[in-house]
């Protein structure tokens, strides 16, 4: 079944973006739309497979060659710094990777002294790099969800999450502080598939790109 | 009394031990890619296990010398290290010990290195290589044997659809040199390059001061991957020669690789910039259908025995036989490779017969082993079947006359008598001898 494409996709906004996308060159997936527990679809005619995966995992499934293609989130990749082609911004999905801290703390508090600071995110390894190039030691607290919590029961200070609208900060008293990336969804691409099916996927790839 | 099923015998994270299942599919796999490299002239050569660090790292980069296992030896109090790569050794060697012979000089090795890794990738810190290197010579003709020769093994090994991709590191360097970046711009700069990350490039470039001619060059590079029309896309780099050279080199390769018949199994990218810090010309990895990394690579690197003293031009590459492995267990050959021909069974109260028998069969290259425990035939096909025995050879079994031998096929217990004479003469007619794959 070499000769198939398979592309991994996230659930959620990201799958409804990504079906949308690919339909303008062609490609039709829209049955990973439908109200099912399938994880693998396949197009025989049109030679596509497509898997439906966790975001965090999309870049695991494209490193190991389980997926030719992946769709996932610019933080994803940043977190995991896996060794991939990232040929496409697909300008889908943005928002921000930031720095937050409740309001009352944010009145007096000066970034350029932070030092030995607590942070809860998902993001520990971003998170390290990102304080360590400033020269500022942090001691993290990895969490799963709900980082926003963090702060409101003196879990840590500080946390570092992604934040689209700020709804959710806003909600819950805490203010943006600086931000360390601006993140989008990206086309990523298993190397040794670039160049073994080299024609179809620089295909997607242009197709794609005329696109976004 | 300490349960001894209980003893925790644990091994560090990152290496393995094989059983022979897996020991037997990789010898089988060696042994195919060592007989290619023979075929095509080169000469094993063994390396130690230990070399002082220093020594060592006279041709590492710092990469390779970031992943480099390092402690102290008692006996001189020096820094010793466990080469991460082959390579280096190998040209220390040359450009030492070998420094009086004719040039070329035609190598090839097989051996385990060890390389650091991230502690949660699982990945293995133990890596099987087999490879080459080519010493004395600048010639395309020796990049393109290399590339031949991978092609004649990944042919061998039964691979179709497979592909090795050429790359020219002297391409890139030339046109960054064109580029006055800063530290911080050149690093992020080869990042976005490396991941063919399009948008990433050109928000760098935009914040650089360098000329357009040399910005557009740059933002080429990701693109030029693909078949031959990659050459002429190429062609439009003029602003530095040492990347016209650098094209020019390669065109001359893959000119010699269509002499060879190898055009079909060609892509180029010219904005890989993945080789070890040494590699200084030709680069290239080769790709199977459905394995997600490369299962060899290798290049020119041309500056590496200098710094032993000994400057010659070189090349060279190596297969991951872990990778071949994970895309290879499955054929019908290398399963083979597994099972052993006989198990003799003796229900004779002498053993003379059975010895005899079990040495007649081994001259003829057939596997041959003694089931010495005395148990009942229902046993031993069990333990045969277990340990990937092909046949179970009865002597002075109750069905076949004395001047004969009884068979059992130990897949479906089929059974019959054959005269011993002919047996010993010329073998079982469907059961070829397995001899050399075991070697």
């Amino acid at each position: 079944m070499s000769d198939f494409i398979t592309i991994a996709i996230p659930k959620g906004r990201i799958l409804h973006d990504s079906v949308a996308l690919f339909k303008k060159i062609g490609i039709d997936c829209e049955e990973l739309l439908s109200d099912t527990r399938k994880l693998v679809f396949e197009n025989a005619e049109q030679k596509m497979r497509y898997m439906i995966v966790r975001a965090t995992d999309v870049p695991t499934y494209v490193e190991y060659g389980c997926a030719d293609l992946g769709i996932v989130g610019k933080d994803t990749l940043m977190e995991q710094e896996k060794d991939l082609y990232e040929p496409l911004d697909l300008k889908f999905g943005y928002c921000r990777l930031m720095v937050a801290e409740p309001a009352g703390l944010s009145a007096q508090d000066d970034p350029a002294a932070w030092n030995h600071i607590r942070i809860a995110t998902k993001y520990p390894h971003v998170t390290e790099k990102y304080f360590a190039s400033k020269g500022v030691q942090v001691e993290l607290i990895k969490l799963y969800g709900s980082i926003e919590l963090a702060p409101l029961v003196g879990l840590s200070e500080r946390i570092v999450d992604l934040v689209s609208t700020g709804e959710t900060l806003k909600q819950n008293g805490l203010v943006e502080v600086e931000t360390i990336a601006e993140i989008t969804c990206r086309l990523i691409v298993n190397r040794a598939s670039l160049k073994t099916k080299h024609e179809r996927i620089s295909e997607i790839i242009s197709g794609l790109e005329k696109h976004i | 009394m300490n349960d001894l099923s209980s003893i925790e015998a644990p091994l560090p994270k990152g290496v393995n031990d094989f059983l022979p299942e897996t020991a037997d599919q990789i010898t089988y796999i060696a042994s195919r890619i060592h007989r290619v490299f023979q075929l095509w002239g080169f000469r094993r050569i063994i390396t130690p296990l230990l070399e002082y660090e220093d020594v060592l790292a006279l041709a590492m980069g710092e990469e390779l010398r970031s992943k480099t296992f390092r402690f102290e030896d008692r006996q001189s109090g020096r820094l010793l290290a466990i080469p991460p790569d082959i390579t280096p050794q190998v040209a220390r060697i040359v450009a030492t010990r070998m420094k009086g012979l004719p040039l070329p000089h035609r190598i090839y090795y097989n051996g385990k290195v060890l390389r650091q890794t991230e502690s949660a990738s699982g990945k293995s810190r133990e890596i099987f290589q087999s490879g080459v290197e080519l010493f004395g010579l600048d010639s395309p003709e020796a990049d393109a044997e290399m590339v031949a020769m991978a092609v004649e093994v990944l042919q061998e090994l039964g691979f179709e659809g497979f592909k090795i991709d050429l790359g020219q590191v002297d391409f890139y360097r030339g046109i960054l040199e064109e580029a006055d970046l800063s530290a911080n711009g050149a690093r992020r700069l080869r990042e976005a390059i490396a991941k063919k990350e399009v948008s990433a490039l050109s928000a760098i470039l935009e914040g650089e001061r360098i000329p357009d001619r040399v910005k557009e060059e740059i933002a080429l590079l990701p693109r030029l991957f693909g078949g031959p029309e990659v050459l002429t896309a190429a062609a439009k780099v003029q602003s530095s020669d040492r990347a016209k050279r650098a094209l020019d080199n390669l065109r001359q390769v893959i000119s010699i690789l269509e002499i060879h018949g190898l055009s079909q199994h060609l892509t180029i990218d010219l904005g890989e910039i993945r080789g070890l810090d040494y590699h200084s010309g030709i680069t290239f990895e080769g790709f199977v259908p459905g394995v997600g990394e490369a299962v060899c690579s290798g290049g020119r690197y041309d500056e590496l025995t200098a710094n032993y003293g000994f400057p010659c031009p070189a090349t060279g590459f190596a297969f991951n036989i872990m990778t071949l492995l994970g895309a290879l267990s499955q054929r019908p050959e290398v399963q083979a490779s597994r099972s052993r021909d006989f198990l003799i069974f003796n229900q004779k109260e002498d053993r003379r017969e059975a010895l005899e028998v079990a040495a007649q069969l081994r001259k003829l290259g057939y596997t041959c082993a003694r089931d010495i425990i005395k148990r009942d035939l229902d046993s031993s096909l069990a333990y045969a079947r277990t340990m990937n025995i092909r046949t179970i050879l009865v002597i002075g079994a109750a069905e076949c006359a004395e001047d004969e031998a009884y068979l059992v096929r130990v897949s479906d217990r089929a059974g019959r008598a054959i005269k011993k004479e002919l047996l010993l003469e010329k073998g079982l007619p469907n059961l070829e001898p397995e001899g050399e794959n075991h070697g």
